[in-house]
């Protein structure tokens, strides 16, 4: 898996689950949280089982973000034009979360590719909500509409207590992330890893690709707007996304992307901490090999009565534990 | 305070045949998925074999491709059966890792494709066989912390969950003796206020996977047509649908050969290669799979004492303050006990020999002094298939949870030794 998905799976499977057993309705009450600490909770019953709750929970927003009855901006909308009559908004939403809806499976589409668009498009409801606010400012682009706060910055958040920034302009919006690691491993590999990516959009088959920049500093256009929210010990990272970036259905994806970017980072940093103890392990191996091979006949002879030979310290030999001791 | 004790744990339970995975606070798992990853070699060779070239580059993201290009779970299992660039491998064998390649893989998927989590925002609940060796457990740590940077980690004994389950009564009985029968082991672990018995457990070298191997057997024997790549798959399926605890294997030959209609099923699948369809009959396996536990001298020469000899040897070498209270709760768990009527042949067997005690010594006292009579209590529920997961997701969501688990601070400051024990705590009585 190289990009993160956005449909969450847990959901989408109990959702398809549930329409595959509407007659045998069981109780249903799910709670679980996605990275970015997005917080699901879903509520079924046996009396009513075409009817589901479902309940969301948003990143708190820092102090620089704006929201609107505790959503991002526009979210309510989307949600409507998303999902049409098949979910209803509860004012007020449950205790604990921004959002919920009530899911009505009976009025879901007959025809099964639409159904399962659908309920994927549900399973996709943190796209739909926090991708809200930066979807209208993209929107903006293609329509070539000229925004009426040309260059200010927009905070928008995507972390508890962290927000990126958006810059929109005539033909372009640039797309600003501060890069922030807790830990220190994590935030030298995460640097590098940008560094590599930056590099990495200067081939020649990404042409088309947004541009992109890598900055230990922040960049000028935020430096007036918000003082405070700009420490970042991973760096800067901004892409400027131009219409054609965000035409007809590429725009989903966009919107996806960007919005869940520290995420994307964030995986591959810890893929890369994975691919590195893949080597470790094998050079471990490999260097047990040697020193066995170095070993005098004798020294062989006699090391194998009665205490453990040293070739069983390879990891290949189900004996791994000892590998642990050994590449330390 | 840390903000990661207010989101539910993450509670993995990794087995031999299947991994449980979800999130404390729930009743279910959210994914069972296979214990299995499907790696694509092909990138890696291709490197190795163009050492010399120099298109740096494309051999760098071969690579590193190579190192994402790698599927979990069903999903392994289709690509693998679509393409051959996908091999196959079982990170865990006989409830052990033995694969810590394979293992860091699986869990990077489970974590982030699955759940979809960010691991160090999540305490986690590993599980672990009760036969895992502490460096084993120090390796699990070191992935942990290292490479996902939870902030917290409690690696649990599995029979021990299997008992904080709770479903016994409504208060959480902590002693009883866990049956534990997977796909890759069966543990007969007997546990006191929340203590394993070390010296007591017992192990079986039969398992869900030897029945299926068993049916597979069988079935071939007597001349079932299944196309061989596919025969394992659908005699697991066969056992999982059809197979029954029988009370006494003559009758139930008797039965079968009597009213062959009522007790023959059939199978009917299609050919992988062609896609046409065949059809095969399951016959005597239904009632003979589950068998081998009872008399296992029908698969396997070496091993031959039943399971409910094993539990009672198991209980006898218990504490002698112990053995009443553990024969009153028997507890099942696990896949493989999931036969239908496995607990009650299991009860009767069991009580047979213990009956047989008691009145072997009545009669050699005479009739002066009369045993009390020993309760034999086995304890059968809808979920004990994912007992041990349960079981965690009930204890990781006590607030005793927190404090119990090493943090990635201790990680730092005291190393990986750390792991190799665990606290028993009060969420567990
Ligand atoms: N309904 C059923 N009836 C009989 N057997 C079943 C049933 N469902 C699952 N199994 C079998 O149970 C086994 C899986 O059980 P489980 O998930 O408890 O094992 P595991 O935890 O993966 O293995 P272990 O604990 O040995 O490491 C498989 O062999 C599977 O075929
Ligand atoms: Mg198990």
């Amino acid at each position: 898996m190289i990009l993160l998905q956005s449909p969450s799976r847990y959901l989408l499977q109990i959702l398809s689950n549930r329409i595959q057993n509407l007659e045998k309705g069981v109780e249903l009450d799910c709670q679980w949280v996605e990275f970015d600490d997005i917080r699901y909770h879903i509520q079924g019953s046996v009396k009513n089982p075409n009817v589901l709750l479902l309940s969301v929970s948003l990143p708190i927003p820092p102090p620089e973000t704006v929201l609107f009855g505790g959503l991002p901006l526009g979210a309510l909308e989307a949600i409507k034009a998303a999902y049409g009559v098949v979910a209803q908004i509860l004012d007020p939403p449950r205790d604990g979360f921004n959002l919920t809806l009530k899911l009505n499976l009976s009025k879901l589409p007959p025809d099964e590719e639409h159904k399962h668009s659908l309920l994927t498009k549900i399973a996709s409801v943190r796209e739909v909500v926090m991708g809200a606010p930066l979807r209208a400012v993209l929107k903006q682009l293609v329509t070539r509409t000229v925004p009426s706060d040309l260059g200010k910055p927009i905070a928008l958040v995507h972390r508890p207590n962290e927000s990126f920034f958006l810059v929109p302009q005539a033909d372009k919006v640039t797309v600003i992330f501060p890069m922030r690691f807790h830990d220190s491993i994590d935030t030298v590999l995460a640097t590098s890893f940008l560094q590599e990516f930056v590099e990495a959009r200067r081939t020649a088959g990404l042409n088309n690709a947004p541009p992109c920049l890598w900055s230990p500093s922040p960049p000028q256009e935020l430096k007036e707007a918000f003082t405070d929210a700009l420490s970042a010990n991973a760096g800067f990272v901004s892409f400027v996304i131009f219409p054609r970036h965000v035409e007809g259905r590429k725009l989903d994806r966009t919107v996806w992307n960007l919005s869940t970017f520290h995420a994307y980072v964030n995986y591959h940093v810890k893929c890369s901490e994975c691919f590195m103890h893949t080597r470790m392990r094998r050079q471990v191996e490999s260097l047990i090999q040697v020193l066995d091979r170095a070993k005098p006949d004798s020294e062989k002879a006699k090391r194998n009565s009665p205490s453990r030979s040293f070739k069983r310290m390879s990891l290949k030999d189900g004996n791994n534990s000892l590998g642990s001791r050994s590449w330390k | 305070m840390d903000p990661a004790t207010s989101r539910p744990a993450v509670v993995i339970d990794n087995g031999t045949g299947y991994t449980k995975l979800g999130f404390a606070g729930n009743v279910e798992p959210s994914f069972i998925l296979p214990t299995v990853v499907a790696v694509n070699e092909s990138f890696v060779n291709q490197t190795r074999a163009t050492t010399k070239s120099s298109n740096w580059l494309t051999q760098h993201s071969a690579g590193v491709m190579a190192d994402l290009d790698f599927f979990i779970g069903e999903e392994a299992l289709t690509r693998s059966k679509s393409s051959s660039t996908y091999n196959l491998s079982y990170p865990i064998k006989h409830g052990q890792v033995h694969n810590w390649d394979a293992m860091e893989r699986f869990w990077q998927q489970c974590i982030f494709n699955y759940l979809r989590c960010d691991p160090e925002d999540h305490y986690f609940l590993l599980t672990e066989s009760p036969m895992t060796a502490p460096e084993s457990r120090e390796y699990t740590g070191e992935i942990m912390f290292e490479t996902f940077n939870i902030p917290g980690l409690y690696i649990a004994v599995q029979p021990v969950l299997a008992l904080a389950a709770g479903y016994t009564t409504s208060k959480c009985e902590m002693t009883g003796v866990v049956v534990d029968v997977g796909d890759g082991a069966t543990h007969v672990v007997p546990v006191a206020d929340g203590y394993v018995i070390g010296s007591s457990i017992k192990s079986i070298p039969i398992a869900g996977r030897d029945v299926t191997l068993f049916i597979q057997q069988l079935m071939r024997e007597r001349g079932e047509i299944v196309p061989p790549e596919d025969s394992f798959e659908v005699a697991r399926k066969v056992k999982e649908m059809y197979c029954y605890t029988c009370s006494d294997i003559v009758k139930e030959f008797n039965k079968h050969d009597k009213e062959p209609g009522k007790y023959i099923k059939h199978w009917r699948g299609t050919k992988p290669k062609t896609g046409a369809p065949y059809s095969c009959d399951v016959g005597y396996e239904r009632f003979l799979g589950p068998e081998v536990f009872f008399n296992p001298e029908i698969y396997n020469s070496d091993f031959t004492t039943p399971l409910p000899d094993v539990i009672d040897k198991c209980i006898q070498s218990a504490p002698i303050d112990t053995r009443r209270a553990l024969y009153k709760n028997i507890v099942l768990s696990g896949g493989s006990t999931m036969f239908k009527d496995f607990h009650r042949r299991l009860q009767r067997d069991i009580k047979k020999i213990v009956d047989a005690r008691v009145l072997a010594s009545d009669a050699r006292f005479g009739g002066n002094v009369k045993a009390q009579p020993v309760e034999v209590n086995v304890v059968s529920h809808p979920i004990q298939r994912y007992a041990v997961w349960f079981g965690g997701s009930v204890v990781a969501s006590t607030p005793e949870f927190f404090a119990a688990c090493h943090t990635k601070a201790e990680y730092e400051e005291y190393g990986a030794s750390i792991c190799r024990t665990n606290p028993v705590f009060k969420g567990m009585y």
